[in-house]
Formats: structure tokens, C-alpha cells, sequence
């Protein structure tokens, strides 16, 4: 038996190792593209997944940012409500009035009344034709309006003292004051 | 490999959604009021305004087109998303903080607020004036006021006409309800 050719495939083989050789080369490497039949092919990915992934975090983070928005404004203070509240609390006699009521209780500090407070007697609620509100939006509507007209008397009433302050002060009292625009 | 992307797109996806909405309140020009209520229990007179938008634009209804006056009432509010005033009247002076002013000016920093006005004066108090600027419309305004037995703050929020608004006092029969009684004055009011 030639060994060498165990080696380095020198000299003559033994025919058994000729033999072995030719049987075991069928197995041999073959560079050829693999070739997997249908039932071993892996399941090929979904190409939305991608988006699905990026839809559902934007979902999620709407519907956390909805609900974080509705405890927010339930948490917070809604006094649609607006009122001068004296030390010393003077008994309101309501009268009945068809006109304009007014359920803002304003006294001074000396418990006069600054507006005679007059409520508006309500029965049934109804449609008012002319502004397609119910009794009770309209009440509601009002005593905004009662709100507006007190916090944009307030508001103009600051701004002309900044604006007299203003023109008044020396200029060291002025810290800052530009146009905007 | 592709597992860990797609978490880490989507993680920064959730960010970028936080962030958008962080910046959005951010820049809300409301101001918060609330911690302020527990001065009403020392004030002898207090003025507490929250309207909304829906309020707004329900009270709006009412301003009749033809009267002029309560035309550019209308005009005025058109648009506001909100009116919040507080306004408290004390009949010692020192009744509120130092600390309670710098909370509400902590609110009206740059960039999202530009202050207008300030005026101080250690006798009178202080009167800031700011306002909310988105490029070069007002989308808010605020009005810190600080005498010695006052403390008023005003904010609105949405698109403010500043000199309709401060046209409005004594000229559009806006009712004086008796907020400020007759009481020595000692402003400078000239």
C-alpha cells in the first residue's frame, strides 16, 4: 500500500482507496445555487410590517395623548364663573326679569350692590328661533358674556395703566419696553 | 438585526410624537392660574374669569351686528381661544408673595412670550405687559399687574387686537361693576 498517496496524492493509489474515492466523490462539494423544495421554503416576511409597526406606535401614541388631553381638561378648574366675593356677603333679593339677566353677584366691599343681580325665570326649556339656542344655552351664553364684558374691562382697564405708567414713569422705571412686529 | 430596527423606528417615532406634542404645549400661551386660588380666601374681593373657546364663541352670539359697539366687541372676540383673569383685591398690602408673582412670570419667558411693558415702581407695584407672538401675529397676551393690595392677571389666548382692546374701557359701555370701589388713589395716573 502506497501511503504516500494519503498524503499528498503522490504515487500509485490502492485500489480500495480508488474505489472509496469514486463512491464518496459523488458527495462532494457541487457549487451550485441551493435548491430547497417548496415545503422547506421559509415563510417570506411581511414588507408592511415595517408600517404596521410605525402605525400602531403613532395610534398608541395619539390615543395616549387623547386620553392624557381628556383628564387634563377634566382635572382642571372650569369655573365658567365670575364673581366679586365680599367678606361680607349682603342678602340678594332677586326680582324676575324678562330682559337681561344677570346672575353675577357683584357687591363692593361695603355690601352695596354694584348691579342689582336679576334673574330670568326659566319654565321649560325652549328653542329661541332667532339664535337657535335653548333656554338654558342662552342663560349659559349670557352669563359668558357677563364674563367677557368683566375680563375685557379688566384687561383694557391694565393696559391703559401700563400705557399711563408707561408714559409717566421715568426711564429707569421702564425696564423694557418695544414694538412688536 | 431587523427586530431591533424596527423597535428602535418605532421608538423613535413615539419620541418624535412626544416631542411634537411637548412643544405644542409648550408653546400654548395659557398660563396656569390655578395655584393661585388660595389667595381668594385672603382677598376682599376677588375676580375669577375662565372662559373658553365654546363659551367665546357662545357669548358671541349675543353681540348684536348692528349695535356698533357691541359689533367690535364681537370682532374683537372672534377667534379668542380663551380669556382667564384673576384678579384678587386685599385690604392689607403684603397679602400675596413675591413668589407668587415669579411663578406666573416663570410662565412668561422667552421665547414663546415677549415682554412689552414693565413697569415698576416700589411704591405703586409692578405692570407687566406680554405677549405671545407666533412670527409677527399676537396669539397671546398677558397681563401681570402687582400694586401693594392687588394682584391681577390677565391672559388671553388667541389673536389679540391690543389697541381695540385697550380702546374698549369707558368707550363701548362696558359696565364699571364695581371691581375697583372709589378708594384713595395714589397712582400715578397722568
Amino acid at each position: 500500500m502506497n501511503e504516500e498517496y494519503l498524503w499528498d496524492k503522490s504515487g500509485e493509489p490502492d485500489p480500495e482507496i480508488k474505489q472509496l474515492e469514486e463512491i464518496l466523490g459523488t458527495l462532494r462539494y457541487q457549487p451550485k445555487p441551493l435548491d430547497l423544495s417548496d415545503e422547506v421554503q421559509p415563510r417570506s416576511r411581511n414588507r408592511y410590517l415595517p408600517l404596521m409597526a410605525i402605525a400602531a406606535t403613532l395610534l398608541i401614541a395619539f390615543i395616549a395623548g387623547a386620553l392624557w388631553l381628556r383628564v387634563r381638561n377634566k382635572t382642571s378648574p372650569q369655573l365658567h364663573k365670575a364673581g366679586i366675593e365680599s367678606p361680607q356677603p349682603k342678602q340678594v333679593v332677586p326680582h324676575v326679569d324678562n330682559e337681561k339677566p344677570k346672575d353675577v353677584v357683584v357687591a363692593n366691599k361695603d355690601g352695596r350692590d354694584a348691579t342689582p343681580p336679576r334673574i330670568k325665570e326659566i319654565k321649560h326649556p325652549r328653542t329661541l328661533p332667532a339664535s337657535n339656542m335653548t333656554a338654558s344655552e342662552r342663560q349659559q351664553a349670557l352669563e359668558a358674556k357677563e364674563q367677557l364684558m368683566m375680563a375685557l374691562r379688566l384687561t383694557s382697564e391694565k393696559l391703559n395703566l401700563a400705557h399711563r405708567k408707561a408714559q409717566g414713569a421715568s426711564p429707569n422705571q421702564i425696564r423694557n419696553q418695544h414694538k412688536v412686529g | 438585526m431587523k427586530l431591533l430596527f424596527h423597535a428602535i423606528s418605532g421608538f423613535i417615532c413615539a419620541l418624535l410624537v412626544i416631542m411634537t406634542t411637548i412643544t405644542t404645549y409648550a408653546q400654548d400661551p395659557r398660563i396656569r392660574l390655578a395655584h393661585l386660588d388660595y389667595l381668594a380666601k385672603k382677598a376682599s374681593e376677588t375676580v375669577d374669569v375662565n372662559i373658553d373657546e365654546r363659551l367665546i364663541q357662545l357669548a358671541a352670539k349675543l353681540f348684536s351686528d348692528k349695535d356698533e359697539d357691541e359689533a367690535q366687541i364681537k370682532k374683537l372676540v372672534n377667534g379668542l381661544k380663551g380669556i382667564y383673569v384673576k384678579s384678587f383685591e386685599f385690604d392689607n398690602e403684603n397679602e400675596y408673595s413675591s413668589a407668587d408673582v415669579d411663578s406666573i412670570r416663570s410662565q412668561l419667558r422667552e421665547p414663546a412670550w415677549s415682554r412689552l411693558v414693565n413697569v415698576t415702581s416700589k411704591r405703586e407695584g409692578i405692570v407687566e405687559v406680554y405677549v405671545a407672538l407666533n412670527g409677527a401675529d399676537v396669539v397671546g397676551l398677558a397681563v401681570l399687574s402687582a400694586e401693594p393690595k392687588e394682584l391681577t392677571i390677565v391672559n388671553i389666548v388667541g389673536p389679540v387686537d391690543l389697541q381695540k382692546l385697550a380702546k374698549l374701557e369707558g368707550n363701548l359701555g362696558i359696565p364699571d361693576l364695581g371691581i375697583q370701589p372709589n378708594k384713595p388713589k395714589t397712582k400715578n395716573e397722568q
